[in-house]
């Protein structure tokens, strides 16, 4: 089910797509009744709970001009699982008003979530060959993984391969390349920022800036780690020498410092001096804080003689 | 006799490896008794043990040897023996018996000070202090002894480099005061009078459960130096004071608090007829020299108000307001402050004019940014220092009995679901 796809179709893929899909997964889960319980208590209880990860369904549309194929948009649809379908009447109803808007698009293939293709998706995207005589199928795979580094996106194209002497329909996996159009960047930019419960508080809005600024330090730094031991390995002689190399990092190592003159290090130093005693002040504070909390705490338990606060007549 | 040289050679047997030392510490602490009956004889035995491998066992018989009452002939031979012992015994073994090590030391201080010389002991102390700290933030009991010697010995300087380090543990209270104390005494004597404020300021505001004389002594010259140092004093303690200290210190101390009041006025005439009038009291209690230095600081503190009202002055203005005798005495003091860096000023010496400045520190410097990040990191470690403790004591079940009772109510729901006290 896993070899590379041999059509030579170019697949573009639109992020509003991953976004929907994902929202689409998000919902569901989060709406299942009861919700699922977190690993931790699992374990105490002794018993396993069935996590049953809900799959969604639903279609993918877009433009195919030559051999681009560009996934532009998607909407959801309902899974029959006594007919083993998806929800034909309303997918037809759907692609007429989305025909109304965007006329040049087409119902391009179907998309799911899971962390593989199974067997039974073979049999809705035959369902759909109607349609369109070659459908995709998109599938998202929910699981985080932190290791990961790419998109957890996978575009299976149907085949027909000879196996065992029959004729078989088999999904291969392409590749795609992700396109945006400005607005979505603007958009995708705006969700992937987005905090949890209180992303407009003013806490954690200047701790989201300052771990940004933070992980790009540290990418900075990292990188010119690497430069550094590279450039070390050539002075000793284990790399061969480089002269583009060593003429690009020259000239990089020219473009800084950008100003140097008297009054921009007055300027600079008062500037520092300020964000450091801000700093100072800020830790200041908290320090006092702990230390007052510590203060009471004291002398509540040890001070023999402490007013006694006691209860108050209640209204 | 046979069980003292069989213990000698105990020692000399059991002193190589941990657990050795240990179960000799066993032997000893028993033989202990035995020890203290056959003090008189124990010091040729002395020769035959190593200090420096065989620390547990030298110091047992030490301890031993100069449990008695210090004469004249023993005193200068046990201060050689003692110091000797002290600069090569083995930390790690004294560590095991840290109240015999005290008592050796203790008895140091004692003989040196019959002797009259104590320079003699300051090394000494310093080292023993160094070998009984479990880190250098453990405050021991040796530490307001050495101090002491410092004070006897008016070396000032080895005191303050004890005093830079930052204590976090205490082992006794006591302790705590006396070292505060004395530390506050010498930096007075070095006039770092901001540090001395703070070390006496610890023993005031130290928890304490009765009142006790060290916390007396050190507010009577806890207000003084506040005076010299602020002038002015703040009318009540913190609220971290214990409230013993906060009802009881200054009904003790009345005559210094009615020269702060008498201070605060400002005019001279009236705190020099105090002095005058009270002079053998401030005497009794060895705070002369500071009333005197708290007198002639009237002067600098009337001069330092003049710098916010005035912007140019001349020095014969100065002499008058501040009651100075002359323009010239002025000049003196105006050219003191100035180079002690407690005002900005210029002296015009043509026409006598005194034009007072604003603080030249900009803030713009490599080095005032090392400051103030060097500060930064000392307070990130104080800061998670104090968080261990906040969480220690949330968890403490004194606390936890008491924090149950004093809880408000102003709901008639409140009274439902609190439990009334934590029984733990």
């Amino acid at each position: 089910m896993a070899s590379s796809s041999s059509s030579g179709l170019t697949f573009k893929l639109h992020p509003l797509v991953i976004v929907n899909i994902s929202d689409h997964y998000t919902r569901v889960k989060s709406q299942m009744n009861p919700p699922p319980v977190t690993s931790t208590s699992a374990t105490v209880n002794g018993v396993e709970p069935l996590q049953q990860a809900p799959r969604v369904y639903g279609c993918v549309i877009g433009v195919q001009r030559g051999r681009t194929v560009e996934i532009f948009n998607s909407f959801e649809l309902l899974y029959d699982p006594s007919t083993h379908s998806l929800d034909r009447p309303f997918l037809e109803k759907k692609q007429e008003l989305y025909k109304k808007v965007f006329p040049h698009f087409y119902i391009l293939g179907w998309y799911s979530t899971g962390s593989d293709a199974q067997e039974s998706d073979m049999h809705i995207h035959k369902a759909l060959m109607d349609i369109n005589e070659s459908p995709l199928y998109v599938l998202l795979n929910p699981t985080i993984n932190p290791a990961q580094k790419d998109l957890p996106v996978t575009i299976y194209e149907s085949e027909l391969h000879v196996i065992d002497g029959i004729p078989q329909l088999i999904f291969v996996r392409s590749s795609y390349t992700i396109e945006t159009v400005e607005a979505e960047r603007i958009s995708v930019d705006h969700v992937a920022h987005l905090k949890p419960s209180d992303g407009g508080s003013a806490a954690t809005q200047l701790a989201a800036h300052l771990t940004g600024i933070h992980s790009a330090i540290k990418m900075l730094n990292s990188r010119i780690r690497v430069l550094h031991h590279h450039l070390v390995g050539m002075q000793k002689g284990d790399v061969p020498c480089e002269n583009s190399l060593l003429r690009q990092v020259s000239s990089l190592l020219r473009r800084l410092p950008a100003i140097e003159s008297e009054k921009f290090q007055d300027d600079f130093l008062m500037e520092y001096n300020d964000t450091l005693l801000i700093t100072y002040l800020a830790m200041f504070t908290n320090c006092s804080s702990t230390m007052n909390e510590l203060v009471d705490k004291f002398n509540t338990a040890y001070d023999r003689h402490s007013r006694r606060g006691g209860r108050t007549a209640f209204i | 006799m046979n069980s003292v040289e069989g213990l000698v050679t105990q020692i000399q047997g059991l002193s190589s490896t941990a657990s050795d030392v240990l179960s000799l510490h066993n032997v000893l602490k028993q033989a202990d008794d035995s020890l203290h009956a056959e003090s008189t004889r124990l010091l040729p035995f002395l020769d035959q043990l190593d200090p420096s491998k065989h620390s547990l066992g030298y110091l047992y018989f030490l301890e031993a040897c100069t449990a008695g009452p210090v004469t004249t002939e023993s005193a200068s031979s046990f201060v050689l023996i003692i110091a000797r012992f002290i600069s090569s015994c083995a930390a790690e073994q004294i560590r095991l018996a840290p109240d015999k090590f005290i008592s050796v030391c203790k008895r140091l201080k004692d003989q040196v000070l019959f002797l009259e010389e104590p320079l003699r002991a300051v090394a000494p102390m310093l080292a023993a202090i160094r070998k009984l700290q479990s880190s250098t933030e453990n405050l021991t009991t040796l530490h307001p002894e050495f101090l002491l010697l410092c004070l006897l010995a008016k070396c000032y300087k080895t005191g303050l480099s004890i005093l830079e380090e930052d204590i976090f543990e205490v082992d006794q209270p006591r302790d705590l005061y006396l070292y505060c104390y004395y530390g506050g005494m010498i930096c007075i004597g070095k006039k770092y009078f901001r540090k001395a404020l703070e070390l006496l300021h610890n023993v005031v505001t130290a928890p304490m459960s009765t009142i006790n004389a060290i916390a007396v002594e050190a507010y009577k010259k806890y207000i003084l130096v506040s005076l010299i140092h602020h002038g002015q004093l703040s009318t009540s303690l913190p609220k971290y004071a214990s409230t013993v200290a906060q009802r009881n210190l200054k009904s003790f101390c009345q005559p210094y608090v009615e020269l702060a009041n008498s201070y605060t006025n400002g005019k001279i005439a009236d705190l020099e007829a105090y002095v005058q009038a009270n002079m053998e009291k401030f005497g009794s209690d060895n705070n002369l020299g500071l009333v005197k230095q708290v007198v002639s600081s009237i002067y600098k503190r009337n001069i330092q108000r003049l710098t916010q009202t005035y912007l140019t002055l001349s020095l014969q203005d100065i002499a008058n307001t501040v009651q100075l005798n002359s323009p010239k005495e002025a000049e003196m003091h105006v050219l003191q402050m100035i180079q002690d860096g407690e005002i900005y000023a210029t002296i015009n010496q043509k026409d006598g004019m005194v034009r007072f400045l604003e603080d030249p520190e900009q803030y713009k410097t490599c080095e005032m940014i090392e400051r103030v990040d060097s500060s930064i990191q000392r307070l990130m470690t104080l800061s998670k220092k104090l968080t261990v403790l906040d969480e220690l004591m949330s968890s403490d079940p004194m606390y936890l009995g008491k924090v149950g009772r004093e809880r408000q109510r102003f709901d008639f729901d409140d009274f439902d679901s609190v439990p009334q006290r934590f029984n733990i």
